[in-house]
């Protein structure tokens, strides 16, 4: 009885339930949190972090981590406000940088991974240090600006909409459908459940893996961007963490750190409690430090009802 | 003939299970040829005194990883102990041992905590260190009131950071006697013999009547307890006790894990892996700072060297 209780409630949709008792607490005990212009607030502010965790679901999904993504924002954060420097005209040539920086990144990772194969983790954090050793040898301080129209799609909205929510839900709609109706999708999942399995059945596991970190570089590259719209220039350190908390929301949404399974809907819905959360704990005046204490409560309640099975590392 | 093909099984064996002694051979070969000076025992002395806090943190990470799990934890318990081992010290020379004492029963309370939800739990251990590392983090700064406190007590460093007999860093004794005590541990007891049972077939392990509850439980809180003294040891070096004192320390262990032949799949590797991949990693960053690099050169080259040093591993293993 209890397992099914638990299967109804947890089971493959227990993120989402998660989801809904937290918009119902927060809409119930927090009356600021209903305003319009907070929801706006809390959506803007979680694109960041939902832009980065779709492209880190493609890389965990295949059996891969990619630890570097954060470190990518910053730099790509510089590159473009230094490029820029608030002028319109070089609005479009910095968003074509961002674009091609992330995904070459990106790309750099999947082709060392496949010549050195080394691990993941241990490629990624190596590649971490190095994006950190380039952006801090490019500037050390915040540097540039960015132009008005990225401001405007961080943080602004058209007739009740935010920019980035538009956003988030194109690349969502596009990331989920390449996942689960496209041959990619299943064959990255194939290569994330058993690669060597995948690799008699025919499978290019090796063409799979350079794909998958070149979307994890594109959503960096995206995601830096878009954190460089809210703050307005290019803070060096703007992205160091965010890796960690992309991973942490793409595992509670049930994909699996193992690899082999995907959803795109439950990284969405874990970014969104992660950033509900926050936004409450703020609302109720909360110190920072004490909001740490409870975001790793809500990390580890979260996973203890979500991810009750043995698990690889 | 036979035989013969035994030996060369054993010879390859021998080869991929102590791969990174030859990367580190091989490393102080290139160090050698840069200056001699890299190959007089009080250099790898001093590199040992260097390593102390990553080293010894490694070692229980290691005995972790023998079991198929992984502790991220241990960056956030290395600031926790550093900050909570200087406000207890509090300026006080006769405060020192009980700081002391109380920073290790903490740092193992954390892995005792990590160890129960992982073993009764059967959850990622990935995840779930990552959130206790959240918490440490938050309780870390809460304690420190988001500075640096706590006085260092008159005579801690100066301790620590002295030689005995004016020749062997006590902190480097201290690595080398925490590796032994590792080494013992993985090799000679039944726990050890355990840990390694679990990691190849958890499921097997279970079945042959190993206790692996409490196996992980014991694994995970020696992890924590290490991480303490690492924590300790990092206050002895550098003096700082910051709430990110210890920020990013867990990748660097885990590196050195990995390098050190200790993998994600668990039930191979061991201490003395681990200690020559510490020495690899810092032998190479000597080398980067005594080409006169800027710091940001030096993170790009640390980079550098972690893929590259994996690479050879991995070569070499194959």
């Amino acid at each position: 009885m209890r397992e099914r209780i638990r299967a109804i409630f947890l089971g493959g949709g227990g993120i989402h339930t998660a989801l809904a008792i937290i918009i119902v607490l927060a809409t119930a005990f927090v009356p600021e949190f209903r305003h319009p212009d907070n929801i706006v607030n809390v959506l803007n502010q979680s694109a960041t972090l939902a832009v980065l965790a779709i492209g880190q679901t493609f890389v965990i999904a295949a059996g891969l981590i990619d630890l570097s993504v954060g470190q990518l924002m910053s730099l790509v954060a510089v590159l473009i406000s230094d490029l820029m420097a608030g002028r319109s005209a070089l609005a479009l040539p910095a968003f074509c940088l961002g674009i091609a920086v992330g995904t070459s990144i990106g790309l750099v990772n999947g082709v060392l991974l496949n010549i050195l194969r080394i691990h993941p983790l241990i490629l990624t954090f190596g590649m971490l240090s190095v994006l950190q050793g380039i952006t801090f040898l490019y500037t050390d301080r915040s540097i540039g600006q960015v132009s008005p129209e990225f401001l405007r799609v961080a943080s602004g909205s058209f007739a009740g909409i935010p920019f980035s929510l538009v956003i988030v839900i194109v690349l969502a709609s596009t990331a989920h459908g390449a996942l689960q109706r496209t041959r990619f999708g299943w064959h990255l999942q194939a290569v994330g459940a058993n690669e060597e399995n995948a690799r008699r059945a025919g499978i290019n596991t090796r063409g799979i893996k350079l794909v998958a970190y070149g979307i994890s570089g594109l959503s960096a590259g995206l995601a830096g961007m878009l954190l460089a719209g809210r703050l307005g220039t290019g803070y060096p350190n703007a992205g160091s963490g965010f890796e960690l908390d992309a991973i942490v929301a793409v595992v509670l949404g049930g994909t699996s750190l193992a690899g082999g399974r995907a959803t795109i809907p439950g990284t969405l819905a874990a970014v969104l409690i992660l950033a509900i959360a926050s936004n409450m704990l703020n609302l109720l005046e909360v110190p920072a430090f004490g909001q740490m204490v409870v975001k790793g409560f809500i990390v580890i309640a979260a996973i203890l009802l979500t991810q009750r099975r043995a698990a690889a590392v | 003939m036979k035989h013969v093909a035994l030996d060369l099984n054993f010879g390859r064996r021998m080869l991929q299970e102590h791969a990174v002694w030859f990367v580190l051979l091989l490393l102080l070969a290139v160090a050698a040829l840069v200056s001699s000076a890299f190959l007089r025992p009080s250099y790898l002395l001093n590199t040992l005194r260097q390593a102390a806090p990553v080293g010894i943190t490694a070692i229980g990470v290691t005995l972790v990883m023998i079991l198929r799990g992984v502790d991220l934890s241990v960056g956030a318990v290395i600031s926790l102990a550093a900050v909570l081992c200087a406000v207890l010290m509090d300026g006080q020379a006769h405060n020192i041992a009980p700081a002391i004492a109380l920073t290790c029963i903490a740092g193992a309370a954390i892995g005792l905590a990590n160890g129960l939800l992982v073993a009764f739990n059967r959850i990622s251990p990935f995840i779930l260190t990552l959130g206790t590392a959240i918490i440490v983090y938050g309780l870390t700064q809460i304690q420190s009131g988001g500075t640096a406190r706590g006085i260092v007590a008159p005579g801690f460093r100066e301790f620590l950071n002295g030689r005995i007999g004016g020749v062997l860093p006590v902190l480097s004794l201290a690595l080398i006697l925490m590796a032994l005590l590792g080494i013992f541990l993985q090799s000679t007891t039944r726990f050890g013999r355990s840990l390694y049972l679990i990691g190849s077939n958890p499921d097997a392990a279970e079945l042959s009547g190993v206790p692996i509850r409490r196996v992980m439980v014991l694994a995970y809180t020696l992890s924590g307890f290490c991480a303490a003294l690492g924590g300790i040891a990092l206050l002895a070096r550098t003096g700082v006790s910051s709430t990110y004192a210890g920020r990013g320390y867990e990748f660097d262990v885990l590196a050195a894990v990995v390098l050190g032949g200790t993998t994600f799949a668990g039930g191979r590797g061991g201490v003395g892996g681990t200690i020559a991949a510490v020495l690899v990693l810092f032998i190479a960053f000597n080398l980067v700072s005594l080409a006169g690099l800027q710091f940001p050169a030096q993170l790009l080259v640390k980079g550098a060297i972690i893929i590259v040093a994996s690479a050879a591993y991995e070569a070499i293993k194959r």
